[in-house]
């Protein structure tokens, strides 16, 4: 079955945050509005750039994340397009309340880049940095645009379209390299899924870094004469709800596949559009209500159920519940 | 520093207007914040109609002054201000704390002149912070390299507010980035909402934590004009650090009866209603 926007091979592993990086590099030339803010986050190369550059457009508050993110938001009241950098853990632990009522409140154009721990899959770091709650806790907050990338190309159209938008975004990223999925073709819209694979037996929603092993999974079913549509939900919020009832009901199965929690997660968010609107078996893969802990990426994988066998597995088990309930 | 008797008596004056169209909001709403608004009702008397460079005609003006006011429930003195400015209409008061009202519970950006949507405390000084940074980002600059802002910013906080860890968190980086066009004041009237700071928790020695933490730091008698205005004016002449003012200010202040209780957030009787409107003639 044809991989639509997909590299053949797979291209070259880099992290999101460099991608991101060379995004912002070009951004911060075209606009004078935006600033970047740290809270005693690793700088990356924009902020070299920064620093020679545009010095009083950028500022480091150190380990203080409240200030990090209300301080974005004064920016903001003074006009200027204020970016954000610090753990995604931390960000999200300390600073709810602020990106609640400073940022989304008011609607105020502050993007918060959630750096390094997004999601469980941090090597070595254990429970206290691995961020299993992000995407449960930021999608409740009214106004706040959610968004996943899932490899270096998407990483940085989302980082221009966010940009780009007025209005605040927090944009997740992983802290692993991931290996580019996407040619440089392939039509980004901020709210709307990208279907890679457009197979009719089961849906696969992924998001994030889990988006390549969802891909390795949809190979393992094909070679078992099972061919799922492949969804990958890179803006968590709006989500996109016409491409979930679509899955629903031209599939009649859904997988969703995410490295945070499943209560209240992405799988949370598609179980929401599918019982309202289209109700079929759903199963969700991604964290099942534990911390996490110290360990490469494949023994996390293995450990908390996020390999591409796992979720080849999930998918014949929906497809098994959508044949018994016919 | 001595100043024209005139403007002492106006804004005197002012403040008094400001008290007694409080009191009036509050008695349409049912409930308010009594205590705290008529505390700090002198500091913001003097910061919108004498220091800030403001116009109620375009508040969206990109230069213009700020004023975040971080104890964003005493919004009654401050929705007073505005009204009284020509923000907006002074009609707009007696819709104060109702459904569908412009005039929140607590201040909020969607009423013209409000720049902080607050009510959770702590997180003023901060939002105050980005404020006057913006002020400085690609401003032009003097002889020496140094940036001319192109606007002030102000913000008061509540001396309980600073219990909050983020009020120090936001007091560390505008000393350690020099931000010098940011001043704020703390309204020090001795009480939080269930009681004495003293009792509740120790913030003494107040100025000298501010001046630890790098800031610039003077204490007033917050209910002074004279005081009020001086530290104002040396507040604008002292680079490379921001400015602390303590107001040191009786809750409730403008009725005598009222004051030194801790009025915090109250429902306005009829009879204290009649005290306070006697008291502020």
């Amino acid at each position: 079955m044809k991989r639509n926007y997909v590299r053949e091979p797979l291209g070259e592993m880099k992290t999101m945050y460099e991608a991101y990086n060379e995004a912002m590099v070009e951004l911060a030339k075209k606009n004078s509005n935006i600033v970047l803010i740290y809270g005693d986050f690793a700088r990356g190369s924009v902020a070299e750039l920064f620093q020679k550059d545009y010095p009083d457009r950028i500022y480091d508050f150190g380990i203080a994340e409240a200030n990090v993110v209300t301080a974005a938001a004064g920016l903001a009241g003074g006009g200027k397009i204020p970016f954000t950098h610090a753990h995604a853990i931390f960000t999200v632990g300390r600073a709810y309340n602020q990106i609640r009522q400073n940022v989304a409140f008011d609607r105020l154009n502050v993007k918060i880049v959630l750096c390094a721990t997004a999601g469980v899959l941090v090597p070595f770091m254990g429970g206290s940095h691995q961020t299993i709650e992000d995407i449960a806790a930021l999608r409740v907050i009214p106004n706040l645009v959610l968004v996943s990338p899932a490899d270096p190309v998407e990483t940085k159209k989302i980082t221009r379209a966010v940009a780009e938008y007025v209005g605040p975004v927090a944009i997740r990223l992983s802290s692993s390299p991931v290996p580019t999925i996407y040619t440089e073709e392939y039509p980004f819209e901020l709210g709307k899924a990208v279907i890679l694979l457009d197979g009719g037996d089961a849906t696969i929603i992924a998001t994030g870094i889990m988006l390549v092993d969802s891909l390795e999974a949809a190979d393992i079913l094909a070679k078992q004469g099972i061919n799922v549509r492949l969804l990958d939900m890179h803006t968590i919020k709006p989500i996109d709800e016409k491409a979930i009832i679509s899955a629903a009901k031209e599939t009649g199965a859904i997988v969703t596949v995410e490295d945070g929690s499943i209560i209240g997660g992405l799988g949370g968010a598609v179980a929401e559009v599918v019982v309202e609107n289209y109700s079929v078996p759903v199963k969700r893969i991604g964290i099942r209500d534990r911390f996490g802990q110290s360990g490469t990426i494949d023994e996390l994988k293995k450990e908390y159920g996020l390999t591409a066998q796992d979720i080849a597995k999930a998918v014949k088990e929906v497809i098994e519940k959508k044949k018994s309930s016919r | 520093m001595a100043y024209d008797e005139k403007l002492i008596k106006e804004l005197e004056g002012k403040a008094k207007i400001l008290r007694r169209d409080a009191i009036e909001m509050i008695k349409a709403g049912g409930f308010g914040w009594v205590g705290g608004s008529f505390s700090q009702a002198d500091i913001v008397t003097a910061l919108y109609f004498h220091r800030m460079k403001h116009d109620p005609q375009n508040p969206e003006w990109e230069d213009r002054d700020r004023l975040i006011v971080s104890k964003a429930h005493c919004c009654e003195t401050v929705y007073a201000a505005l009204g009284e400015a020509g923000y907006f209409p002074k009609e707009e008061f007696s819709s104060y704390g109702k459904f569908g009202a412009t005039l929140q519970a607590h201040t909020e950006r969607i009423v013209p002149g409000v720049e902080y949507s607050g009510g959770s405390l702590g997180q003023g000084l901060s939002f105050a912070l980005g404020e006057a940074l913006a002020a400085r980002i690609s401003a032009p600059k003097d002889k020496s390299g140094r940036p001319l802002p192109r606007f002030r910013v102000f913000c008061i906080l509540g001396d309980g507010e600073c219990d909050e860890g983020q009020v120090w968190e936001a007091a560390m980086a505008a000393a350690h980035y020099k931000v010098d066009n940011l001043t704020a004041f703390v309204d020090h009237n001795e009480f939080q909402s269930t009681g004495e700071i003293s009792v509740r928790m120790t913030l003494e020695p107040l100025p000298e934590k501010w001046r630890a933490f790098g800031w610039d730091v003077t204490e007033i008698d917050g209910h002074n004009f004279t005081e009020i205005l001086s530290s104002l004016e040396r507040a604008d002449k002292i680079l490379d650090k921001p400015h602390a003012i303590i107001a040191h200010t009786v809750k409730c202040k403008g009725v005598p009866s009222f004051e030194h209780k801790n009025l915090h957030f109250c429902k306005l009787t009829d009879d204290m209603y009649a005290e306070a409107m006697k008291a502020l003639k």
